[in-house]
């Protein structure tokens, strides 16, 4: 009997092991974004040499089928908007007031790239495997926002590689609480095969749910700087369809939405 | 200043006092020098041309945004040596955009409206131009139009009834006319369509698109067709006099020709990125215009000592407005080398080549961005051939420096 079912079985278990991971993502996901569509308001600071260098302010509108609108706040960018359409991307200039449409090398330019902001799941992006179990990684002394005393975890240790093209890390190597699947750190690596940054994940409870309220990034391309990323508020909101289409982008101020 | 302006202020103070506007200030600073070529046969100095050495502009700029009811402005002093400061108020932008029904809107005011795909040149802009190659450009003035949009998620329609019962005007932005523009994205691909009839170009249509390869190429091409072109040149050439005593450079009307663009960009992961374009404009001058100009020039200054100088100075000046075209050759080809580091600093180098004369023009720059503030040092040099239009014109060098400060 068992010799019948053990082709069957070792068919299925790499099956297994994918929905697995699937799992995994979509519970990891679940702490940074808890509905399909939403609106992000992201306050981001932009440190050099441990010093505050910049702020920025950015709205983010998020839809189901990997489509993100990002509207940047802040003075010195102001009407400037990013459009991701899985992986196709424009950009609006506000003294241009003309899409300008931009490869997935030129959306990770700028000071704090447009992927980190826009980009709140990996269970669309990534497949991969369980790599192994580990204890839970420490943040560095000193990151902002990090929990004064950091408990024992044990962590699973999972390798990511790219799933569709126009992600904006190659490979991710990500770090989830053993016990509550929270995404505790992740090691970013370009296409290349260079690790380009560091992100930690810091979660605290709102409306009695834990939900990851920090993000902060080291980079190891630039390792003075660091950013660190914080979701003032996240709402459930779903803007109409043709908000995301490119040519929207010079007409909807979305001030009500 | 302009009374639009002077009307929207305070309008746009009320409405920011009542807390539910956007509402944004910057103010800019940006000084330039140039440098004529008096070896140039196109230079004419003091007392019929005087171009100052150093001239700046000073700009405090505003902007508003209240649901559909966008207003930009900028008031403005220009500075220049020898002269007296002049003030402006400018109404950049004035509209309403409005909803009928989800997807279907409407706009009406002053919009700034550029449709055009490209970097160098941009054929498709026909209702208004966006230069991204000039020298400290100013924001873009919008066109007066009465407009209606269809968006669907990949679709869109825009009519758009530019200057309403303005009739013929000077300039294309200037012209009233009905303009159609449709874009598609299909397959990953953004296309564009435009057609536009007016008093100066009949007809016009035209076809763009761009076209995205793996994560770092970048390809867009588009292609203008116009019933009517639009070139202005010397009279005098054509009718065997050397000299005018009125302005002979006049716009001469031809029949049909074709504007486009090609090119190619490369970004890498490094924030290097390359651009390479060529485009062709049938608008502007061939060499052999400019060839015929040049032998023009040459006779009125062979009779120096002779004819009066202010009949040489003044009609010499009078033809090198051929520099102020859009592009001095139909034939361009434009190379572009450009770096961001990832932490607001941006410098790039690009080349600007005629290649039926050999003309050159060489632009090194580099901005920085800060929290607020923005700084921006440049330089521009013509060359090339000895005989090539670039190479002769009356101003050799251009330095430009920018400070902008975004207030809140």
């Amino acid at each position: 009997m068992f010799e019948r079912l053990l082709p069957l079985l070792l068919l299925a278990a790499p099956v297994h092991a994918a929905e697995h991971v699937a799992a995994l993502l979509k519970a990891a996901d679940a702490f940074r974004l808890p509905a399909d569509s939403v609106r992000v308001e992201t306050h981001v600071e932009l440190y050099k040499n441990d010093a505050l260098d910049k702020e920025r302010l950015y709205t983010v509108y998020m839809k189901p089928g990997r489509r993100s609108l990002v509207l940047m706040k802040s003075p010195s960018e102001a009407g400037q908007k990013v459009l991701m359409l899985a992986d196709q991307f424009w950009l609006l200039m506000p003294e241009s007031q003309r899409p300008l449409r931009i490869t997935a090398s030129q959306k990770l330019l700028g000071e704090a790239s447009t992927g980190d902001i826009a980009t709140m799941t990996w269970s669309d992006d990534y497949d991969g495997s369980v790599k192994d179990e580990v204890d839970c990684p420490n943040p560095p002394a000193g990151l902002p926002d990090a929990p004064a005393a950091a408990k024992a975890r044990r962590c699973l240790h999972l390798d990511l590689a790219q799933a569709r093209s126009g992600v904006t890390y190659a490979r991710v190597e990500l770090y989830l609480d053993k016990a509550t699947r929270t995404p505790v750190k992740a090691d970013l690596y370009v296409g290349s095969g260079k690790r380009a940054k560091e992100a930690w994940y810091f979660a605290k409870p709102i409306d009695g749910q834990p939900r990851i309220t920090t993000m902060v990034l080291t980079d190891d391309i630039q390792p003075n700087r660091r950013t660190v990323i914080r979701y003032r508020s996240i709402v459930p909101k779903t803007a109409p369809d043709e908000f995301f289409n490119p040519a929207a982008l010079v007409r909807n101020p979305l001030t009500d939405w | 200043m302009s009374p639009r302006l002077t009307l929207s202020l305070p309008v746009l103070l009320a409405a920011t006092a009542a807390g539910a506007v956007e509402f944004h200030a910057a103010i800019s600073v940006a000084p330039q020098t140039v440098t004529e070529d008096r070896g140039s046969p196109y230079y004419v100095g003091p007392p019929t041309v005087d171009t100052p050495r150093r001239s700046g502009r000073n700009d405090l700029q505003l902007r508003m945004q209240e649901g559909g009811f966008n207003a930009q402005g900028i008031l403005r002093q220009e500075v220049a040596d020898g002269q007296r400061p002049g003030y402006h108020g400018i109404a950049n932008q004035f509209y309403y955009d409005g909803q009928i029904t989800p997807g279907l809107g409407w706009t009406v005011g002053k919009k700034v409206m550029p449709w055009g795909v490209g970097f160098g040149f941009k054929p498709l802009d026909v209702i208004q131009r966006e230069d991204r190659r000039g020298i400290n450009p100013p924001p873009l003035v919008g066109v007066p139009l009465v407009a209606l949009e269809r968006l669907t998620a990949t679709d869109a329609w825009t009519v758009a009834w530019t200057r309403p019962g303005q009739g013929n005007g000077e300039t294309d932005s200037r012209d009233s006319s009905l303009a159609l523009h449709w874009y598609r994205l299909a397959d990953g691909d953004d296309l564009h369509g435009v057609m536009r009839v007016s008093q100066r170009r009949r007809l016009e249509a035209g076809f763009g698109a761009t076209h995205i390869v793996g994560d770092e190429w970048s390809v867009h091409g588009a292609a203008l067709y116009q019933r009517r072109t639009r070139q202005r040149t010397n009279t005098l050439p054509d009718n065997g006099g050397t000299f005018a005593t009125t302005d002979p450079m006049v716009e001469k009307t031809g029949g049909g020709g074709v504007k486009s663009v090609a090119g190619v960009q490369w970004t890498g992961d490094s924030g290097l990125s390359v651009l390479a374009e060529a485009w062709y404009d049938a608008d502007a001058w061939r060499r052999r215009d400019w060839q015929a100009l040049d032998a023009l020039t040459a006779r009125q200054r062979a009779l120096a000592g002779f004819a009066p100088p202010a009949a040489i100075d003044g009609n010499v000046a009078w033809s090198s407005q051929a520099y102020q075209a859009t592009n001095l050759l139909r034939e361009n080809l434009l190379l572009r080398l450009a770096w961001d580091d990832r932490d607001g600093f941006k410098p790039y180098a690009d080349v600007l080549f005629t290649p039926s004369d050999g003309g050159r023009v060489y632009t090194v720059a580099a901005s920085w961005q800060g929290n607020r503030q923005r700084f921006t040092l440049g330089a521009r040099q013509a060359g090339g051939a000895a005989d090539s239009a670039y190479a002769q014109a009356p101003i050799r060098r251009v330095l430009w420096a920018e400070w902008q400060l975004a207030l809140f």
